[in-house]
């Protein structure tokens, strides 16, 4: 009896102990979740308040103002009536942690191949204990990328943040086509809607029709139909090539034994998945020849440069083809 | 005016957030271009031996032919494993026991103490020559012809015929090709894992990599479906028989493997199957004298040495538990019969348990240990035929159907040896995934055929 009161004790002890110990690490969490919101605010010219820092903290009006108050002393914030803004000094720590989330965010998705709905989540995990060196061998080790797997800007080491380029789609006008630049990832149902859809940063499309309750665009081959307040978390700039579109269509598409021509390899495969795609052979202009379906119809092999090669669906499906005219005969 | 190095940085850094995220493809899209025109020049291909491949690709991955043709050569190769194992296992096995005889005499004659003729010949060597006798000749025939289907091209059109399956469970198409090599021995199948880019769909290829038999289970199974299934054919058809047994496990192995990997992947592992490419080499013609080579040295000698290495310290342990005393009892008989009520709830018994416990080492001593505890001879006992050892299981032991069929399915699904346990350690790095790799297998060995006993008593 004794000896088991004497356990809990020392296990409630442990868990004291460490609760104490976690406290600085929890408080720099804080301060910098707050700091990249009231970023956020800024950069897409809005203003942050009590309200909305407690939405995104989830923490209670007294614990807020306390956490207020302690980065109004360490000189990162300055108050202006309801509203709370960033000094010069929070700016730029600011700009750090925004930095350091969306270089993880892109790691997560292009190198640990997360689902995309998951990344935001694992950037918030550990963003908070990278140091600057860690930040900065990130961004090389990928290549220095400027946007993260959303389309936002990833600030550069100095601080320098690109404005944003897109419109929202419900402001995009029918029958141009458009290029997807950045897709809002909050709120997460909106979010993962659009991900189901098929839609993805880089992706070439054009408005058909537009109305109150509905936008209809298309990606050259299927119809995708957006509620309007999901389409307004879609951001699009002018496509750059209008020639894509025409006469291209997916790798998954391309009926057996036809010959096909590589276009390109479409900007959601990115990072580990793209360069395998790439070191297989399937760069722009490579002839490639669907040759075998297996049991189900997935995975399918193709012939590439006197290769052949098996690949699922959903990667088969990044590479755009264009089918040549001539009819299928093996080449030499 | 030579720039400062600073200046050199920041021009550099301008340049290169001008040049956008495609540079690394252009650099790929200029080596293949570079590599296709080399090719032009110097290489000229025959039209007729791609034809011949890509005729054989559309029989061995047809959806109609493509599996079935599969199956049925995993059961002729281990009908030529069982068929011909047989005959040099015997003979093996008499020559080494006659070595044993010989040298107890001799021992004898110069006066050694009994219990230092015992430890060393009758545990420790004996131990030994069982695992030679057993393992060598399978391991000889097995090897040899996996690696020709390896060296012909054929695994890689296996992976591709069973991906959908392992897409469907979250895991990777190449997880189908660690797994044949499990076959061979599972250590080496979860070395074979690296092959596996995904960590999340590495970890689950080698924490189900135990689900199929290892060629040191094989005797274990083998002599089972000749007892229980083959025995109950004519005598012409019971190699096949017992090789058809021997595949029905195996389809358990595979079917368990697919089940576990899709409830880790939805659980512990969670994540969505990630990329599957796979190149088909060309078939090429096998090299009998390299498929030897690298059959006999790399794979069954290696997998032989490690066998001897924990047979010899497991025969000793087996000796000195079957020789110690205490109260009237050996301590091989106070340990069967404290595991018993566990045993009997799975369909088993104690001795059986005490014999996979003493096996951890290397799964193929389980059939002699199990001979020793039933017989109480005090050593590894050698059963000379088949009609001994049915009399011995069945008559004296109380054995059933049941027992047979659940201890095929306990040798199926358990933890694995002790070299596999050590490898996965290895290869993770990490006492809490390799526990589960451990542990996971057994508990499910123990849920199914306590199920299976209960509802076999049920019914039955």
């Amino acid at each position: 009896m004794t000896v088991s009161i004497l356990i809990v004790a020392v296990l409630i002890g442990v868990v004291l102990l460490r609760h104490r110990a976690n406290r600085p690490a929890r408080e720099r969490r804080r301060i910098e979740d707050a700091l990249k919101h009231l970023f956020d605010m800024e950069y897409r010219g809005g203003e942050a308040t009590l309200s909305s820092l407690k939405g995104v903290l989830r923490l209670a009006d007294r614990h807020v103002l306390a956490l207020v108050a302690r980065m109004q002393s360490l000189g990162f914030v300055r108050v202006r009536g309801q509203a709370f803004g960033l000094t010069p000094a929070g700016n730029r720590l600011a700009r750090q942690i925004v930095r350091a989330h969306r270089l993880l965010e892109r790691y997560f998705a292009d190198e640990a191949r997360l689902p995309l709905r998951q990344v935001h989540a694992a950037a918030e995990h550990h963003e908070h204990t990278m140091t600057p060196a860690d930040v900065e061998r990130l961004s090389a080790d990928m290549g220095h990328p400027s946007v993260d797997p959303h389309g936002d800007p990833i600030p550069t080491r100095e601080g320098h943040v690109p404005p944003a380029e897109g419109v929202p789609l419900t402001a995009w006008p029918t029958g141009s086509d458009a290029r997807i630049v950045q897709i809002e990832d909050e709120p997460p149902v909106a979010f993962a809607q659009i991900l189901a859809e098929g839609l993805h940063v880089g992706l070439r499309l054009r408005v058909l029709e537009h109305t109150p309750d509905r936008v209809v665009l298309t990606d050259g081959g299927t119809e995708i139909r957006l509620a309007p307040a999901v389409a307004a978390n879609v951001f699009v700039a002018p496509a750059v090539d209008e020639a894509a579109l025409t006469g291209a269509i997916r790798l998954t598409e391309l009926p057996d034994r036809t010959r096909a021509e590589v276009v390109r390899i479409d900007d959601a495969c990115r990072g580990f998945s793209r360069r395998r795609l790439m070191d297989l052979g399937l760069t722009e202009g490579a002839v490639v020849t669907p040759v075998l379906r297996s049991f189900a119809g997935d995975p399918r092999a193709y012939h590439v440069r006197g290769t052949t090669v098996a690949l699922r669906r959903d990667q088969a499906a990044h590479v755009i083809v264009r089918p040549l005219e001539s009819a299928w005969r093996e080449t030499a | 005016m030579t720039p400062s190095p600073t200046d050199v940085i920041r021009r550099a850094a301008e340049l290169r957030e001008a040049l956008g995220g495609t540079f690394r493809d252009e650099a790929v899209r200029a080596l293949y271009a570079e590599a296709g025109e080399v090719a032009r020049r110097a290489v000229r291909t025959q039209g007729a031996r791609l034809d011949l491949d890509q005729r054989i690709d559309r029989i061995v991955t047809s959806p109609v032919f493509g599996l079935p043709l599969m199956a049925l050569l995993l059961a002729v190769v281990f009908w030529i494993t069982v068929a011909g194992a047989n005959v040099p296992s015997n003979l093996l096995a008499r020559a080494l026991f006659a070595i044993e005889g010989a040298a107890v005499q001799l021992f004898d004659q110069l006066g050694a103490p009994w219990w230092l003729t015992g430890f060393l010949w009758n545990g420790v060597y004996r131990g030994l020559a069982w695992v030679v006798s057993v393992m060598l000749p399978p391991m000889a025939i097995f090897f040899p012809l996996f690696t020709m289907l390896e060296d012909l091209g054929y695994l890689p059109r296996v992976a591709f015929n069973l991906d959908f399956l392992f897409r469907r469970a979250g895991a990777h198409g190449k997880q189908a090709l660690t797994m044949a090599m499990g076959f061979g021995c599972n250590a080496a199948g979860v070395i074979a894992t690296r092959v596996i880019d995904s960590p999340r769909e590495r970890l689950i290829a080698i924490l189900t990599n135990n689900f199929v038999p290892c060629n040191g289970r094989y005797p274990t199974l083998i002599m089972l479906a000749t007892i229980f299934v083959g025995a109950s054919f004519p005598a012409a058809f019971a190699s096949v028989a017992a090789a058809g047994a021997v595949v029905a496990i195996v389809c358990v192995g595979v079917a368990m493997t697919l089940a576990v990997s899709w409830a880790l992947s939805r659980t512990l592992l969670r994540g969505e199957a990630s990329a599957f490419t796979l190149e088909l080499p060309p078939y090429r013609r096998p090299s009998v004298l390299r498929i030897l080579y690298t059959s006999l040295i790399d794979r069954t000698l290696f997998v032989l040495w490690r066998a001897v290495m924990t047979a010899a310290p497991a025969g000793a342990v087996i000796w000195l538990l079957a020789n110690i005393h205490v109260g009237g009892a050996s301590l091989a008989q106070y340990a069967a019969g404290g595991l018993d009520p566990l045993g009997r709830a799975i369909g088993l018994d104690g001795a059986v348990l005490l014999a996979y416990v003493i096996a951890i080492p290397a799964n193929e001593i389980v059939v002699p240990t199990l001979m020793m505890i039933y017989t109480g001879a005090g050593m590894m006992t050698d059963v000379t035929s088949l009609d001994d050892l049915q009399r011995l299981l069945v008559d004296q032991n109380g054995w059933t159907l049941l027992t047979a069929v659940n201890l095929m399915l306990f040798s199926l699904l358990h933890n694995p040896c002790a070299t596999t346990i050590l490898t996965i350690y290895r290869e993770t790095m990490s006492v809490r995934w390799t526990a589960i790799g451990a542990l996971l297998p057994l508990a499910i060995g123990f849920a199914v055929t306590f199920v299976v006993a209960t509802v076999w008593r049920l019914f039955i």
